[in-house]
């Protein structure tokens, strides 16, 4: 099932265009919107949110439109927004509580369910003190605390790593994936730190320019065209890559042992070809396994620049090293 | 650090959730009780009642020196004859501008000031509520408090006067005294609140919103000091504009629609203010049509302010 579509958005300030002709659809789990700073990754959520009226297009949340909607879509919506975020002279658990009320909560539940929630998030032993004190890791988790209160069924976490030091950035990672894997809540990551995004997610959207460039799982994204396999063999053995490459193998010099071997057919039978070759040059091989190429390689060749939008459900070009 | 047998795995809320509708009740609801925890607002609660406390006092003492049979008691009876009622509630409501104008500046300066510096909007905007549950509920925070603390000494001290000095004309003088300062008071809170949002908007912080607040309270307060010593210096006999432009600030518009309403000029504070007696110099009241109209339109135009000034997309980013 789709949790968000968006067909032929257009959102523009003035004459800046900031999302153009944008269509994707977002699968249940953990996604990933990618892109470089100004790509329309906020206009996105923005717009999904229902802070901004589109030019043109639609966006439908768990199968409601959000224009039509209104206010009644947010109640199953939560938003950590990239800023800080707070309301003044509130204490953790009174903030967090307020915020579960403004949702639609019952009083006496939103507390309760404020007390979990900084738990859960680690602020328990700081949810009585005024959110102003707080630290920059501390607002993080504290925003995405008031974003989960009152249980969203899509959560929008639009740079939720923004300002953290290494273990704080760790711990949300780790905070954001115990909530999307598992637990029943989807949720749009927006980002442009890519191992944040390798980490938590499952699929990803990458946006350049206010255009779609690309979408699918990471797997998909990192697979490379024509499915080479990395060769790991013991040693180095010119005998092996020339027996592969009289056979019609492309294979790329060997790097840390390891062969980039690309054949025809599938790789069941690509598998063969390369024992066979092996067996015959006596090349020991330690291991096989499909070549990917980085998420930070697929991600600029995905925005690379003047290229038109491309969508890559399926693998995109690559090869022997 | 969570306790070490404590769950602390996230899971997902299924109580129940209202719909969107009076999510306005839930952020004034909150305004309202931020506003019982301020220890200053209960003691300018109490300061902005002095003239009823005070009217009390002196009717009591007034009053039982009544009682007897001499001369003097005689004179203090005829001293409560002629206390004009309606003059004590316009005094009760015009001694309490100050201390309101203080109350006015810690419920309302940094209602909307403080949200924007802090980017509140994001909060409130991600649910489901909307910019005019917002704008009400914030309204009605400041509103419902300045209406506690002005009608509730008005309440007493009309039932005290009620209950005491009914032989003295009270209710026959101005029957419908308590619904008219009812109106008076509602809109006075309006006033304020919908003023003082308006000025809280443009604002990124709280003090800045309060100042600016003060400021127009105290120019415009200046102004009406000038217009009123200009009345009184012609003896009554100033051009016509002046009568009018006295009541031309925040507390003499207020002030003005009470006279209009209770259909007096006012006179002087305490038992001075007597039947046949009424001075001069007090400023006769503005006509109802005009203030009433000069109110409401401030009001609307400061609610428009404010909505054009809350805007989630600038907070944003």
């Amino acid at each position: 099932m789709n949790v968000v579509e968006v067909s032929h958005l257009t959102v523009r300030y003035g004459s800046f265009t900031a999302l153009s002709d944008f269509s994707c659809e977002i699968q249940e789990g953990c996604t990933g919107l990618l892109g470089p700073n100004g790509a329309g990754k906020t206009t996105l959520i923005k717009t999904l949110m229902g802070f901004v009226n589109p030019q043109s297009g639609t966006a439908r949340i768990l199968g409601q439109d959000v224009v039509a909607s209104g206010p009644s879509i947010r109640q199953r919506i939560g938003l950590m927004p990239e800023q800080d975020c707070h309301i003044p002279g509130m204490t953790a658990v009174s903030f967090v509580a307020y915020a579960g009320e403004l949702a639609g909560m019952p009083s006496a539940q939103a507390i309760q369910r404020a007390h979990e929630v900084l738990e859960h998030c680690g602020l328990g032993e700081a949810r009585y003190r005024n959110v102003e004190t707080y630290s920059t890791g501390m607002k993080q988790r504290i925003k995405l605390a008031q974003a989960l209160v009152h249980g969203p069924k899509v959560l929008f976490l639009d740079e939720p790593t923004n300002g953290l030091d290494p273990r704080g950035r760790e711990e949300m990672l780790d905070l954001i994936r115990s909530i999307s894997h598992g637990k029943g809540v989807n949720v749009l990551v927006s980002s442009h730190v890519l191992r944040d995004i390798e980490r938590v997610c499952d699929r990803v959207v990458v946006v350049m320019k206010g255009q779609l460039r690309a979408t699918g799982t990471i797997k998909e994204l990192k697979a490379i065209q024509g499915q080479p396999l990395d060769v790991e063999v013991r040693e180095p053995n010119n005998a092996f890559a020339s027996k592969l490459m009289e056979i019609g193998a492309i294979v790329g010099p060997p790097k840390n042992n390891i062969y980039r071997v690309q054949l025809a057919g599938d790789v069941l039978k690509a598998h063969v070809t390369v024992q066979s070759a092996a067996r015959a040059t006596g090349a020991q091989i330690r291991g096989f396994r499909l070549a990917e190429r980085s998420l930070e390689d697929a991600f600029l060749d995905a925005v690379q620049p003047g290229e038109p939008p491309h969508i890559l459900h399926a693998p995109t070009t690559g090869g022997a090293q | 650090m969570a306790s070490p047998i404590a769950d602390v795995s996230y899971r997902d809320y299924d109580g129940p959730l209202f719909p969107a509708r009076y999510r306005w009740w839930v952020i004034a609801k909150q305004g309202i009780l931020l506003a019982s925890k301020k220890r200053n607002l209960q003691v300018l609660s109490f300061v902005s009642a002095w003239y009823y406390v005070a009217m009390i006092i002196v009717l009591f003492f007034v009053n039982q020196g009544g009682t007897g049979g001499d001369m003097r008691s005689r004179a203090m009876e005829s001293i409560m004859k002629q206390v004009i009622w309606k003059d004590q509630f316009l005094h009760g409501f015009s001694f309490a501008q100050l201390p309101l104008l203080l109350v006015t500046l810690i419920l309302g300066a940094g209602a909307i000031a403080n949200d924007n510096r802090s980017r509140a909007l994001l909060v409130y905007l991600s649910r489901p509520c909307t910019k005019l549950d917002y704008l009400i509920g914030k309204f009605v925070g400041i509103f419902v408090p300045i209406f506690v603390i002005l009608a509730v000494p008005t309440i007493l001290f009309y039932a005290y006067c009620a209950l005491s000095f009914n032989q003295y004309g009270f209710l026959r003088d101005a029957p419908y005294l308590l619904p008219q300062m009812l109106v008076v008071i509602v809109v006075s809170a309006a006033f304020h609140a919908g003023l003082v949002l308006a000025v809280s908007a443009m604002f990124d912080q709280g003090r800045v919103a309060g100042a600016t607040y003060a400021a127009m309270y105290f120019i415009t307060n200046f102004f009406t000091v000038a217009m009123a010593i200009t009345w009184a210096s012609a003896d009554g006999k100033a051009p016509g504009p002046v009568k009018h432009l006295f009541y031309g600030s925040i507390d003499g518009l207020q002030i003005g629609f009470c006279k209009a309403l209770l259909d007096t000029s006012g006179s002087r504070p305490f038992v001075g203010s007597q039947k046949g007696t009424e001075a001069q110099l007090p400023v006769p009241p503005p006509p109802m049509m005009a203030i009433s109209l000069i109110i409401l339109a401030l009001i609307v135009g400061s609610a428009f302010l404010t909505w054009r000034r809350i805007r989630a997309v600038e907070v944003v980013g």
